[in-house]
């Protein structure tokens, strides 16, 4: 009898700790005062309410992504969008509608997110968007969700070492890249050719077309990891931010995804997405582990080269 | 116009120099596409007007495939195409894609033109021809060509003006052209409306001129008795 | 037959059809029926002896048939919204509609008026005496006989239509040879080969396949004409 008294009393113990551990977090979050090591407050989660009012009132997000440039948004063999940028979208949409499918999107090339975005076809466009001083006059960045490195594809056997030896050669890149106005500034000796996406840029290293590709290092690597014909050479160069690209004025649009992206940020979402696209295009891992300094961390964030324009920097060649 | 006065007519004129850069690689390449179009179209027309064995039938399924297809899949494949032939890839340059494609459109729609011109020269001339003594050649080159490419003539400068109409997809592959060169500059600065405006007068422009001088082209060497 | 294709044509293969086939029939329908109304009612009205409607068709008329396809889609896609009037952009599937009508509604146009002005002076003659006015001799006799002349024209549009859709794929709409193209680029990044040349050739096989018969139609009605 005793026994069982001692048991039923450390039982009822237990459950009084319990449920007082259980209840401490519902009253709100302490702000490390009992606790030894004080814990940083994480963002809030974003809201239903805060988002803008055409949004709410529609139930889902209309975005632009785009369609042709791996691993950031491309088609899938199921005819469906999946990259990166398509799996921010998807986050966006659940974090304010509870559901990934909450989404429509729209595919857009570099020449024409910005119109797109501009004449409202779209919310917001998520598609690659590197900061320019250029573009800041004509729309309104959130805060930066990935980093991306120039560097330059070649042929195995090209002459080309760095990016100081382009004189004379044929540099391509997409319409409207920051690399177009770049080469227009700074490498007035080399011929600039312009393309639609980035696999016809590929194609015309191969045939002979251009001499190199000048761009983002994501999708140059994938490229060289499985075409063993071409390769990248060591430079790097106009490492910035990408930001979600957002109409001027539209102060609830940004806070609401800036909000999302910390949020996201905070809890390591960038490194999963990351992850699993690299997962779905094939990349060996080794590959995927090198790019994870490239999107926000809790120990990681970026911001854009305010005051300066590295498009019309040629010091940097 | 509220329209007029929010054209950025400044931005239009500085960048003149560029639209006129892109409008000579546009009629060097439809000149050479053009070129290419008639010397195909009278050879290959003749091969079909005579019946010519083998030719007749590679040339008539040439002029099928190319008509029924699209220009710009004719173009993407011999861009793109062709380098990843899988036993012998073929590289061009991208000069050589451009004018390479138009030219084969060309040639397929003349081919059609001429055909139907040399057959409707009508046989009493050919047959007073070699009553006469010519030979088959020359019964061609003095008979039914003069002829038959004067019959062929509306129908082949149709051609010629959508061979210069159809350099404008080489934007496919940033061929350098006017309509690429427009394209460029609005990716970079936006102005849609300018650039486009620009090159839709260009084109017409020129189309309508071309068009204008070959009609009275025409009006002169047009065979009397067709009373076109 | 699926079954004997290698292993990446499969989803290529289903992609292409179910999306890209589907999407270019969808804008090559919009874009025939759109050009047939339009382009009969303007070629009819060409006929009418009033010179300033006569001259303003004409205009449109020879403005969309010198202009490059591509150059309509840029301006109707592109430039249109920002206009004045319009400052809400469309669909691409909607600009490349719209343009593709434009450019086709001229061809209809001209070949309308040709058809109608063909038809030999003794029909109005004969359906005036018989106490036809303007319009029921039009409606009753000369527009039927115009309109059997236009069926080879049209048939031939509706082939060309449907090879034009292609250019579509330049402003962004997701048509077969776009879906070629996002294939090939996603083939391109994820495995050696890309396939581009086999990609490109069932493209062109395919619209072969659907063109080849329509100019062969049109060709027989023609010949039926005459």
């Amino acid at each position: 009898m005793r026994r069982l008294s001692i048991a039923i009393a450390a039982l009822l113990v237990a459950v009084a700790a319990l449920a007082a551990w259980g209840a401490a977090p519902s009253a709100g979050k302490v702000a490390g005062g009992a606790t030894p090591a004080a814990k940083p407050k994480l963002p809030p989660k974003p809201k239903r309410s805060k988002l803008p009012a055409e949004v709410r009132q529609r139930g889902k997000w209309v975005v632009g992504v785009k369609c042709d440039f791996a691993p950031f948004g491309f088609i899938d063999a199921g005819g469906k969008n999946d990259g990166y940028d398509v799996e921010v979208a998807r986050r966006f949409a659940q974090l304010a509608f509870g559901s990934k499918t909450k989404l429509e999107l729209v595919c857009v090339t570099t020449p024409s997110r910005i119109p797109t975005l501009q004449s409202k076809r779209v919310d917001i466009i998520v598609s690659t968007l590197t900061w320019t001083k250029a573009r800041t006059e004509v729309i309104a960045y959130s805060i930066p969700y990935y980093s991306a490195t120039g560097r330059l594809l070649v042929p195995n056997n090209s002459s080309i070492r760095t990016v100081r030896n382009l004189g004379g050669k044929t540099i391509v890149t997409t319409r409207g890249a920051l690399y177009a106005a770049w080469t227009r500034n700074c490498f007035k000796d080399s011929k600039l050719l312009e393309v639609d996406s980035p696999a016809l840029a590929v194609s015309a290293v191969k045939n002979g077309t251009a001499d190199t590709f000048m761009f983002d290092d994501a999708f140059l690597l994938g490229v060289a990891t499985q075409d063993r014909t071409l390769k990248l050479t060591n430079d790097k160069f106009l490492a910035i931010p990408w930001g979600v690209g957002i109409r001027k004025g539209e102060g609830a649009m940004a806070a609401w995804v800036n909000g999302a992206i910390r949020y996201m940020r905070a809890h390591d979402e960038f490194a999963k997405i990351l992850k699993g696209v690299g997962r779905r295009t094939g990349a060996p891992s080794s590959l995927i582990n090198s790019f994870l300094g490239t999107v926000p961390r809790p120990n990681n964030r970026f911001t854009y080269p305010f005051g300066k324009d590295p498009v019309s920097d040629c010091t940097s060649r | 116009m509220s329209l007029l006065a929010s054209i950025d007519w400044h931005f239009i004129r500085e960048h003149l120099p560029d639209f006129w850069q892109g409008l000579k690689n546009t009629l060097k390449v439809a000149g050479i596409g053009i070129a290419g179009s008639l010397a195909i179209g009278i050879l290959l027309g003749a091969a079909r007007a005579h019946r010519i064995p083998v030719i007749s039938q590679l040339a008539a399924a040439y002029v099928e495939v190319i008509r029924n297809t699209p220009i710009l899949v004719q173009i993407f494949f011999i861009a793109y195409g062709l380098p990843e032939l899988p036993w012998h890839p073929i590289h061009l340059t991208q000069f050589t894609q451009a004018w390479l494609s138009v030219m084969i459109w060309g040639g397929a729609f003349n081919t059609e033109n001429f055909r139907a011109g040399f057959e409707a020269v009508p046989a009493r001339f050919r047959e007073a021809a070699r009553a006469l003594g010519f030979g088959q050649v020359a019964t061609f080159v003095n008979v039914t060509l003069p002829i038959g490419g004067r019959i062929a003539l509306p129908s082949s400068i149709n051609t010629y003006i959508s061979v210069l109409k159809n350099t404008s997809l080489l934007t496919a592959i940033g061929y350098v052209e006017l309509t690429s060169t427009g394209y460029n500059l609005e990716s970079e600065t936006f102005k849609a409306t300018e650039i486009f405006i620009v090159l839709g007068i260009a084109y017409l422009a020129v189309v309508w001129t071309l068009s204008a001088l070959i009609r009275l082209v025409e009006a002169r060497l047009a065979l009397p008795e067709r009373g076109r | 037959m699926i079954g004997v294709l290698p292993d990446w044509a499969g989803p290529v293969a289903h992609y292409m059809i179910h999306d890209g086939l589907k999407e270019t029939l969808r804008i090559a329908a919009f874009a025939v029926v759109g050009s047939t109304a339009v382009g009969i009612l303007l070629g009819t009205l060409m006929t009418i002896r009033f010179w300033p409607s006569r001259a303003l068709i004409r205009l449109y008329v020879e403005v969309f048939r010198g202009l490059p396809i591509i150059v309509t889609l840029f301006l109707v896609y592109y430039a249109l919204p920002g206009a004045p009037l319009i400052h809400h952009r469309f669909a691409a599937f909607t600009g490349a509609a719209i343009g593709l009508t434009l450019w086709g509604s001229a061809q209809v146009a001209e070949a309308t008026r040709g058809a109608v002005q063909s038809i030999p002076r003794e029909q109005h003659e004969a359906a005036a005496a018989l106490g036809f006015g303007w319009i029921g001799r039009h409606r009753s006799v000369i527009l039927p006989q115009a309109l059997r002349r236009l069926l080879p024209p049209l048939v031939s549009l509706l082939a060309n239509v449907i090879q034009n859709t292609t250019i579509a794929s330049l402003i962004g709409v997701t048509e077969l040879l776009a879906t070629g193209q996002r294939s090939v680029e996603r083939l391109q990044f994820t495995s050696p080969e890309s396939h581009a040349f086999a990609i490109y050739g069932a493209i062109m096989a395919g619209f072969f396949l659907i063109s080849f018969p329509l100019t062969r139609l049109a060709i027989f009605l023609e010949r039926r004409m005459v």
